[in-house]
């Protein structure tokens, strides 16, 4: 059977939110995403969803699963998760139910760049989007990630071809294998090599020439020569990161803009995580780990969800449940389950289940780019329920409780 | 369906675009305009011994845009120490949401606060255009205000290419397009070609004739393309210019000759307070005000606004990145820098002015001297250039600053006075601003140099936002506190209290261009964009184009 290619598509496998994927559909699947990586090509598969709205573990209509839900997340205290795999508009709709229901709020972000993103609140940044990168650099160095595997369109796309890349490997974790040039640290030494970087910006040396850092004076030195440096890391979980990468790595790239300029390049995980972000952060002042149950957003950036969840009696759980931090999942035992997004029925323990299209695939919407620019997704199925307006529909019957209570 | 009428009875009505100063009389609403009488038995508001004044029209805010987000990001501290609960409004109004404050509020929050100071119309002043889509959403969430936004473009490659080559066709064509698939309002121009040079590693444009790095264009050549092309698209509003050399002492010169290279053509001059420094022989630390004030007085075709500094905490929120790297070194507080691809750039500092700080004193000082000096104020609009001289909260003391000379002059006796020689501030203004002239610079006046026919008036046709004010001897109070606010002919604010949350309208322009750009256009994505052309323009923008 043969289909038509789409327009191009924004594909959200990973944070690159590459938008120039032709989907082909042939028989209501999906049998092509040209241009898509393997990570692209998995996640868009063959688009097929189930469609089904349960509550109690049997089959319900979707006005009895909303009502349920509304009545079980507005008795309090809940979780509201952001799972990846929601447009922006099915994030608001969520964010707006987690106010409304005096909620903790929270998204994969405080287990994955919750670090990163305090970092950068304490300092600021250097940063630029994607396309600045292609255009600007001239030296590209790969902080102890190699983006081949999680991010594999990253170099084609967004770095200048025959760019010298330079790898800097942190212990274990590598930077890319063609690398013109390589750097090595043990990775208990990664915060003593930035500090040491950042101390040659400024003229010092404090590194012994024959020890383990010389090679960051070194280094430094080479990023100074170049006219824009851009500096790439991976703020998702890595189990060697030292917790003081992202502040080191900020504190580099905004000191090299005094000699020359540089961008920091933070990765970031598919499903449209940014776009969390940015919604949460324009709604209530907070970018991850907000709690909302005196009334007002308080932001609780040091309490991650998996930790947060123990306190809670029921958890919602908005968009791809499949996938997310182990910690968090163990957490959910004894809760009670809403599960609202894509394969929701399969959460076995879940009480309200309702079954969606996934962002990008089934619904449309907005999703963010890793950089944070904001991308239109164009649906190349459909799927009988929205996320954004089943989350609607709890918000209001919670937001009508709470008007009665009143 | 019957039509929804109101009469708002006995008011003081300060209407200055219809000549009524003070006068007392009814308002007649019906359907969400005023209207010239209404039948017997309409409802009624009783008005009498207030001041009725038009909705206040902000225009040049930072409030809802990409940069804006970023800045909400790097304070959590001020969120934390301004949380915000939610309104108690009406039933059946959309459920009242939670917030936080500070100098960059949740959106939420900041609908609200502006509906809470009588303010209904609010323009974001510098949005990137490939970040359009966020200012939408943004927007979407931010109730009570009616909202549209400038688009970047004085750093623009493609524009800068057809700069480059002399095509000012093409360049008018584009900004046509721009504006239209970014459903933004107006072209905002920051910093000419200083952008583009501090992505390149020039690191700033100096001077209006210095040319960017390899190629023609110059910031004199952008302001003459993106100014030419606006008013020959008959935009609503000017191009709204952010000069170059901002907050840089000595800077008046480079605003000047910027007048003087645009004469003759309508065009806004944005927080010009900013771009007023200079000492008697027009270098160093000092005020510049009345030289520059003297041009504007003289100079019709241009309006401006003056971008306030108020003492206490700000944001500096602004695309012009090189700017802001130097307030990083100076202050050595947080900074945000980001790059934005073919189109701009951003800089963010939290700061705060005080009065014991010179240039502080300096700022407060050469913005009270711009507005009391300047003899139309239907040109000279109230801004703090939110959040970056203050906050939008901070208009209050600021009329009461314009209204009242003897807390002026209070106010001047506790600042630094290091950098105040040959301030006219200090030889004694003794203007008052009436409060006709309040109306003109905070609602009829914008209205008008916006283009909207509909707002900042109150005579028949017009759009019923209006605010009504109880008398108060404290002005900063009387002003912070409406005790009625009408969005749409509908109360919104009751007693003070915020009573309902509409959602206002999206303002923005959809000019005609010759497609034939959009070939040359495809080929520029296909070979230097990360954004297919296809998925650049922003869908379902809510509303009507204003042209």
């Amino acid at each position: 059977m043969h289909g038509e290619a789409t327009a191009p598509v924004v594909c959200l496998g990973c944070g690159c939110a590459c938008d120039d994927i032709a989907v082909t559909v042939a028989g209501g699947r999906i049998t092509a995403a040209e241009r898509a990586c393997a990570l692209g090509r998995a996640w868009f598969g063959d688009g097929q969803l189930p469609a089904k709205v349960r509550v109690g573990g049997t089959d319900a209509s979707l006005a009895a699963a909303t009502a349920r839900a509304a009545e079980l997340l507005g008795a309090g205290p809940a979780l509201v998760y952001l799972a990846p795999g929601l447009s922006t508009e099915a994030q608001r709709a969520a964010i707006a139910l987690a106010d409304l229901a005096k909620a903790h709020l929270d998204s994969v972000t405080s287990e994955t760049a919750g670090p990163s993103i305090v970092a950068a609140q304490r300092r600021g940044r250097a940063t630029a989007t994607l396309g600045e990168i292609r255009h600007r650099a001239d030296l590209v160095v790969f902080w102890g990630t190699d983006p081949a595997e999680r991010y594999p369109r990253y170099r084609e796309r967004y770095t200048p071809a025959g760019v010298p890349v330079i790898a800097v490997d942190v212990g274990p974790a590598r930077g890319p294998a063609d690398a013109a040039d390589r750097f090595a640290f043990p990775a208990d030494l990664e915060a003593a090599a930035l500090g040491t970087m950042k101390a040659a910006l400024m003229g010092r040396t404090v590194a012994d020439p024959r020890g383990p850092l010389a090679p960051a004076a070194v280094l430094a030195e080479r990023l100074t020569q170049a006219h824009y440096v851009v500096i790439v890391h991976d703020a998702e979980p890595a189990e060697q990161a030292d917790p003081q990468r992202s502040e080191g790595l900020i504190g580099l790239a905004q000191a090299l803009n005094i000699p020359t300029r540089c961008a920091l390049s933070t990765l970031r995980g598919g499903g449209n995580r940014s776009g969390a972000d940015a919604a949460m952060t324009w709604q209530t002042g907070y970018p991850f780990a907000v709690n909302f149950a005196l009334g007002v957003p308080r932001y609780r950036a040091d309490e991650p969800a998996s930790e947060v969840v123990a306190q809670m009696r029921a958890v919602l759980i908005a968009g791809e449940w499949r996938g997310l931090p182990p910690a968090f999942v163990q957490g959910l035992a004894g809760r009670v389950v809403v599960a609202i997004g894509p394969r929701a029925s399969e959460v076995a323990s879940a009480e309200v289940a309702v079954d969606t299209g996934m962002a990008g695939i089934h619904e449309a919407g907005t999703a963010y780019r890793l950089d944070d620019v904001p991308l239109p997704l164009t649906p190349a199925l459909s799927h009988p329920q929205a996320a954004a307006a089943v989350l609607d529909a709890i918000a209001g019957q919670i937001a009508r409780r709470s008007a009665v209570l009143r | 369906m019957s039509a929804e009428r109101l009469r708002v009875i006995g008011g003081h009505l300060h209407d200055p675009a219809n000549g009524i100063d003070g006068e007392v009389g009814d308002l007649c609403i019906e359907d969400g305009r005023i209207v010239s009488d209404l039948p017997p038995g309409a409802p009624t508001l009783d008005a009498r011994g207030m001041v009725i004044m038009p909705g206040g029209v902000d225009i040049h805010s930072h409030f809802a845009s990409s940069s804006c987000n970023q800045a909400r990001r790097l304070v959590p501290e001020e969120h934390a120490a301004d949380p915000v609960y939610p309104p108690a409004l009406l039933e059946g109004e959309p459920a009242p949401r939670s917030g936080t404050g500070g100098t960059v509020p949740s959106t939420f929050t900041t609908g609200y606060r502006y509906a809470g100071l009588g303010y209904t119309t609010v323009f974001d002043a510098a949005v990137a255009p490939v970040m359009a889509r966020h200012s939408h959403a943004e927007m979407d969430d931010t109730p009570c205000v009616d909202a549209g936004f400038f688009a970047l473009l004085g750093n623009d490659e493609y524009l800068l290419r057809q700069i480059d080559a002399g095509e000012r066709a093409r360049a008018r064509d584009y900004i046509a397009w721009l504006l239209g698939a970014t459903g933004g309002y107006a072209v905002k121009v920051v910093n000419p070609g200083g952008i583009e040079a501090w992505k390149a590693g020039q690191r700033n444009l100096a001077e209006l004739d210095q040319p960017l790095a390899g190629r023609r264009a110059t910031a004199r050549a952008i302001l003459e393309t993106i100014t030419d092309a606006v008013n020959a698209l008959a935009l609503p509003h000017a191009t709204h210019i952010h000069c170059n050399n901002l907050g840089q002492p000595g800077n008046s010169a480079t605003t000047l000759a910027t007048m003087q290279a645009l004469a003759g053509r309508r065009a806004h001059f944005t927080h010009i307070q900013f771009h007023c420094y200079g000492g008697p022989d027009g270098t160093g630390w000092g005020s510049a005000a009345a030289r520059v004030m003297d041009y504007v007085n003289t100079h019709p075709e241009i309006s401006t606004d003056v971008g306030q500094v108020m003492f206490g905490p700000a944001s500096t929120i602004t695309a012009d990145g090189p700017v802001e790297f130097l307030l990083w070194q100076s202050s050595g507080r947080k900074w945000v820098n980001i790059d934005v691809e073919l189109e701009t750039g951003c800089g963010i500092v939290p700061y705060a002015y005080k009065e014991k700080a010179a240039v502080s004193a300096l700022q407060w000082a050469v913005g009270l001297e711009l507005f009391l000096l300047a003899r139309d104020p239907w040109r000279v609009v109230l801004s703090t250039d939110h959040p970056n001289g203050g906050s939008f909260l901070a208009y209050p003391q600021l009329i009461q600053l314009l209204m009242d000379r003897s807390v002026r002059d209070e106010a001047l006796k506790r600042v630094n006075q290091k950098l105040l020689a040959g301030s006219a501030l200090l030889d004694g203004l003794s203007r008052e601003y009436t409060l006709n002239e309040i109306a003109i610079v905070t609602r009829a006046g914008p209205a008008r140099l916006l283009g909207l026919p509909h707002k900042g008036h109150l005579g028949p046709g017009a759009e019923a936002d209006v605010t009504i004010y109880a008398r108060n001897a404290d002005l900063a109070q009387m002003f912070s506190s409406p005790r009625y606010v009408l969005k749409a002919g509908r109360v919104i604010v009751e007693e003070g209290q915020l009573r309902r949350a509409p959602r206002g309208a999206r303002l923005h322009v959809r000019p005609g261009y010759d497609a034939a750009v959009l070939t040359d256009l495809r080929r520029f994505f296909d070979e230097h964009g990360t954004v297919q052309l296809d998925n650049y323009p922003v869908r379902d923008i809510p509303g009507e184009p204003r042209c």
